[in-house]
């Protein structure tokens, strides 16, 4: 599954990745920690929204994501 | 990168932010929480809960705390109230908080519109609360009494900063006038009023107080405290961010003031647990909350 940058505000049209809760190739649960992020106006904690395998990192930390973007990919268990 | 406080973080639950869209999408319905890129948006669509904001998405006035859009408004979606009560249906809210953007260019201000959509909603959702977070509507006693009218569960405006920053803050509203709105209200209803102030803009302690004591002396019911966030470039800096003990420290002084709900930290919007704060301030009034 990829894990895309949702819409998270009008016109809020990127994120900064903060850091990885999780190597590439690391096991991951469904809503625990998966990264972080920093937008304009707050950070936020994204949560993995499936249980699996990170098997894709696609922003390195302090790296920009557009909106709609894949940030990584997980491996679903 | 920016950094913010520890304190000035949330949650972002991707497939709940995406479901919401998607719902409001298909209801063609704007929600305060998208424009006004709030930060509590994963939390709140988590719960299926949000702000809808009637009127449109463009504002008629320039506040330079805000991001919703301003220039030339759109003529108004007379479908608009329908599609909010299908979607608080379908969401199955049992409360729901109504604002909009400010239309100085209608001749009510668009209080007929909120009119219109508590109508509505009741019409389909007959046991759901609403609260109505209102603009000013320049004071027009016949927009304001028309909303007293339609019986809202609770009737918000709010005052957003201490009474020196207004004319950098909110340039075309007006401190006095804001409470004489809720005075208003207070004076000919029993509906519940609350209103909300951002900290963070370059007030005072003294000034903090005097804004919540000025609250107070109009009767205002429910009480809500939040740090401002810059949302968009063009919009004023945060002069300082307030540590969450100092937010408790105000909330102690409002409550010891007799407001029957108050809720004060960092990341509070006005909306935030607005079902909560209504509930509390029913019990305080000792009325049994249904």
């Amino acid at each position: 599954m990829d894990v895309k940058l949702p819409e998270i505000g009008e016109d809020v049209k990127e994120a900064t990745i903060s850091f990885w809760h999780v190597e590439k190739g690391e096991k991951i649960e469904k809503d625990s920690d998966l990264v972080e992020m920093v937008t304009d106006k707050a950070t936020f904690n994204v949560p993995a929204p499936i249980s699996g395998i990170l098997s894709e990192i696609m922003f390195e930390e302090g790296q920009v994501a557009k909106v709609g973007e894949a940030i990584a990919v997980i491996q679903e268990k | 990168m920016k950094k913010f406080p520890k304190w000035i973080k949330r949650e972002m639950p991707i497939e709940a932010i995406n479901e919401m869209n998607q719902l409001l999408k298909e209801y063609n319905l704007h929600t305060v929480c998208q424009s006004a890129r709030c930060p509590n948006i994963g939390e709140c669509f988590k719960n299926k809960e949000a702000t809808f904001m009637i009127l449109g998405n463009i504002c008629t006035r320039n506040c330079s705390f805000c991001s919703v859009k301003q220039g030339v408004v759109s003529e108004l979606d007379l479908c608009e109230p329908e599609q909010i009560a299908k979607a608080v249906e379908k969401l199955g809210l049992k409360y729901v908080v109504i604002t909009s953007v400010t239309r100085d260019d209608l001749p009510d201000g668009g209080a007929g519109h909120f009119v219109a959509t508590i109508k509505t909603l009741r019409h389909y959702n007959p046991e759901t609360k609403i609260e109505v977070l209102t603009p000013d509507f320049n004071n027009n006693i016949n927009a304001i009494y028309k909303i007293i009218l339609a019986k809202p569960n609770v009737f918000a405006h709010n005052i957003e900063t201490v009474a020196h920053l207004h004319n950098k803050v909110r340039p075309q509203a007006d401190y006095k006038k804001s409470l004489s709105f809720l005075k208003y209200i207070s004076a000919n209803s029993d509906i519940l009023t609350k209103s909300s102030i951002m900290l963070g803009l370059g007030e005072k302690e003294n000034e903090v107080f005097k804004v919540i004591e000025d609250l107070r002396q109009v009767n205002c019911n429910i009480l809500t405290i939040g740090q401002y966030l810059k949302p968009s470039a063009n919009c004023l800096d945060v002069q300082e961010f307030i540590k969450p003990e100092k937010f408790k420290y105000y909330a102690d002084y409002a409550n010891s003031l007799g407001f029957e709900s108050v809720v004060s930290a960092p990341l509070v919007r006005s909306s935030y647990k607005a079902k909560q704060s209504y509930e509390e301030a029913m019990l305080e009034n000792g009325c049994k909350v249904t």
